[in-house]
């Protein structure tokens, strides 16, 4: 479980996060759904241990991970995987360096069968050679997902993945995100300021807005929510 | 971008190494001047009407030619990065060329020119010719700060202007002051570099005060004039440099590449070839004609001359390329370890960078001064009869430029790319030597090329400042053309033009692969 306890976190003099508090079940896809300046991003952040709160600790399974301004275990010790917005392909690697490069900087053992067996599950194996650039925005996402889950992490996060996708591409990929959680045992948090994406794959949502939850629960929940703002938010 | 370089022993051995070396000896010059037997005497000196009258002609001069070149620059800026134009790529290196070339042989080509033309040279050789020459020097510099800052602008801003006015106002209204940094880093620049430049109005026999400082300490050695009116110009180019420094640490200039921007390039239609006739013009100005004339009176009188003048320079050659090579190894490192700390910092605590910025605003005769001030003692003996002095005068000129041109590129590059590789435990180094360098990889050869070139043909302080013996190929141009005749001035002249022209060629052959695979690699 991951918790966030009397969270405080700004940058300069814009507060984002003030005294916020949240759990997380483990093995569940959970979405932070909210507009932007929600906070939600930084959520994520300061889970994978990109930024320390200023105030307030991050526990995950009572493993105390941060606490007011100290980064107690860095982010590649936390187990986590990352799909980042604009997804970070390295963009002189081919797609198999992109895969293999965390798991030779760990020098794991069978770095060679995993990232074959990671392409072969995504469907990528005739496209191990080619570079970010000459893959399509699909191919693309599939890569950074198998980048992150070629390290087995227990928790898997993912800021608004989808953002620069089509329509019947995002769907697709919708059905594959889903369909980890399972395969790979995974817990997911997923960021998205749309409200379709979120009640497309999650089993919970949390509805942010200026660093505070609105409201949360499951997606007919949250469909059939009486806040004011939930409402207000899900007409757009 | 993820731990802090400067948490890093290798970021505290370079700031520490360029405080000390660098730094330390303009401290000690201005220190100096507090501790003089009778500073009184240089005072009045000092503040005499010549020194003024020398002071204002000199302040005239550098801001007639800094109007002109950022004029001028923002034109061939605008027509190279903002409209459809043949050959752009061409003359977006081949109208550098200038800039790259120590401008004592421009000077020489000019005065050249002038005599097979008229026969005589004593129109270049005034004060208009000075403000020409020096304007035709420093406009590439204009254009090319100009010029990124053109290529950065959203294409959006100025289409939603073009929604609501014609062209013209748009370009007046829009795209001036959005590229305002970039106008004012230009003035402030190539005034600092023209109130600092010494060769041109020496060669043309001219008194400014850059001369007078160079006449004070080397000719009549009163050294403490010289440092105090040398104090005067610190101040004055200081002072403007710091009250633009945030529009100068903001503008996009030298960028290599403008990744990740969404350019809108204007047709020219019917004035298409009138254009284009400008910007031959301005090449065939500038290079071609510089370089038909040095041809002409370098092989006027046959072939004997030149080849005297390349039996003079070869011994040259080794000594300054290694030389050169290793200040721009200096440089690059100086650049990237200062790039990659200004990203790290607010802009309150950016003392690296602002030191670099510091050294680079401090006229070159100045520089030389402090640094011989500095090490002509006993202890430091081993820097100063060596080329130890020489390397740390171009590490101080030219890091700046160096940690632009590599602060941009790392500027382009998503944070991401490192956060990504930090959350699979990918080490600190490790992220920059595999992650990192090689996406700048263009930035940092480009800053090492121009380190290069730029130290190859400094000479305003190197000749303040190289041990005596050695032998530099600007320090030799510059000393034989005092007393040699005009057809071995033009030779020499001519080989290093020609060497510049060659250098400038290998580097566009050899970064425009680089640059487009990576510029494709990042779409």
């Amino acid at each position: 479980m991951i918790e966030l306890k009397n969270i405080s976190h700004s940058y300069g003099k814009n507060a984002v996060l003030h005294d916020f508090n949240l759990k997380l079940q483990a093995n569940k896809l959970i979405c932070l759904l909210g507009s932007s300046g929600s906070g939600k991003t930084t959520i994520l952040r300061l889970i994978a241990g990109l930024e320390t709160p200023q105030k307030g600790e991050i526990t995950i399974d009572d493993n105390c991970l941060s606490k007011s301004g100290e980064l107690l275990v860095e982010a590649h010790r936390r187990n986590i995987g990352f799909i980042f917005q604009d997804l970070a392909l390295w963009p002189h690697f081919s797609v198999y360096k992109n895969i293999a490069f965390g798991l030779q900087q760990r020098k794991e053992q069978n770095i060679k069968e995993s990232v074959l067996g990671m392409l072969d599950f995504f469907g990528l194996q005739k496209h191990a050679d080619k570079f970010p650039h000459q893959l399509s925005g699909g191919q693309k996402q599939l890569v950074a997902i198998s980048r992150s889950l070629v390290l087995n992490p227990k928790i898997l996060l993912m800021d608004e993945p989808l953002a620069n996708i089509d329509v019947k591409l995002k769907r697709k990929i919708l059905d594959y995100i889903k369909s980890l959680k399972q395969k790979f045992n995974l817990s997911i948090v997923y960021v998205t300021h749309d409200h379709r994406e979120a009640f497309a794959i999650a089993d919970e949502v949390l509805v942010l807005n200026e660093g505070k939850i609105e409201d949360t629960g499951t997606v007919e929940q949250i469909k059939n929510s009486d806040n004011k703002f939930v409402k207000y938010f899900l007409e757009y | 971008m993820g731990r802090k370089l400067t948490n890093h022993p290798l970021y505290f051995a370079v700031f520490i190494s360029f405080i000390i070396l660098v730094v330390s000896p303009l401290v000690y010059v201005l220190l100096t001047i507090f501790f003089e037997k009778s500073p009184a005497g240089n005072f009045s000196l000092l503040i005499s009407i010549d020194t003024l009258f020398l002071l204002f002609k000199s302040i005239s001069i550098a801001s007639a030619v800094a109007v002109l070149s950022t004029v001028f620059g923002t034109v061939l800026g605008f027509i190279l990065y903002k409209t459809k134009i043949a050959f752009d790529g061409f003359f977006k290196v081949a109208l550098l060329i200038p800039l790259f070339l120590s401008p004592y042989i421009l000077a020489v080509a000019w005065k050249d020119f002038f005599v097979l033309l008229f026969g005589s040279s004593s129109f270049i050789s005034s004060h208009t010719g000075l403000i020409i020459v020096l304007t035709t020097i420093y406009t590439p510099l204009s254009m090319l700060i100009t010029g990124s800052a053109l290529a950065n602008i959203n294409s959006q801003m100025e289409e939603s202007g073009l929604v609501i006015t014609n062209l013209r106002n748009m370009i007046f209204k829009i795209i001036l002051p959005l590229i305002k940094p970039a106008l004012l880093t230009s003035f402030v620049l190539v005034f600092i570099f023209s109130i600092s430049e010494f060769s041109v109005a020496s060669l043309f026999g001219l008194r400014v005060f850059t001369t007078e400082i160079f006449t004070q300490f080397s000719a009549f050695y009163n050294h403490s004039l010289a440092i105090l009116q040398s104090a005067l110009l610190i101040a004055i180019c200081v002072l403007l440099l710091f009250s633009e420094r945030k529009y100068i640490s903001d503008a996009p200039f030298l960028s290599i590449d403008s990744r990740g921007t969404n350019k809108k390039l204007y047709p020219l239609k019917k004035h298409k070839l009138l254009v284009l006739a400008y910007l031959f013009l301005w090449f065939f100005t500038t290079v071609v004609f510089p370089f038909l004339v040095l041809f002409i009176q370098s092989f006027k009188g046959g072939t004997d001359k030149f080849f005297q003048a390349v039996e003079l320079l070869l011994p040259t050659f080794s000594n300054s390329i290694a030389l050169a090579l290793l200040g721009a190894v200096l440089i690059v490192l100086v650049g990237f370890v200062s790039a990659f700390h200004s990203l790290n910092q607010n802009q309150k605590s950016n003392s690296f960078d602002n030191l670099l910025l510091l050294i680079f605003a401090i006229p070159s005769t100045v520089f030389g001064i402090s640094l011989i001030k500095f090490y002509n003692n006993p202890g430091l003996d081993f820097i100063y009869s060596g080329f130890g002095i020489v390397l740390i005068a171009w590490v101080g000129k030219f890091s700046f430029i160096a940690s632009k041109i590599i602060g941009n590129a790392i500027r382009q590059i998503p944070k991401s790319m490192d956060e990504a590789a930090q959350i699979e435990g990918v080490p600190f180094f490790t992220r920059q030597i595999k992650i990192l360098v090689p996406l700048i990889l263009p930035s940092l050869f480009a800053a090492f090329i121009i380190g290069f070139i730029f130290s190859l043909g400094e000479l305003s302080t190197t000749i303040m400042v190289y041990p005596p013996g050695s032998e530099l190929l600007p320090i030799k141009v510059f000393t034989i053309m005092a007393n040699a005749p005009q057809s071995l001035t033009s030779s020499m002249s001519l080989i290093v033009f020609s060497l510049t022209l060659v250098l400038i060629s290998g580097f566009f052959i050899m970064v425009k692969p680089l640059a487009k695979k990576y510029s494709s690699s990042n779409d």
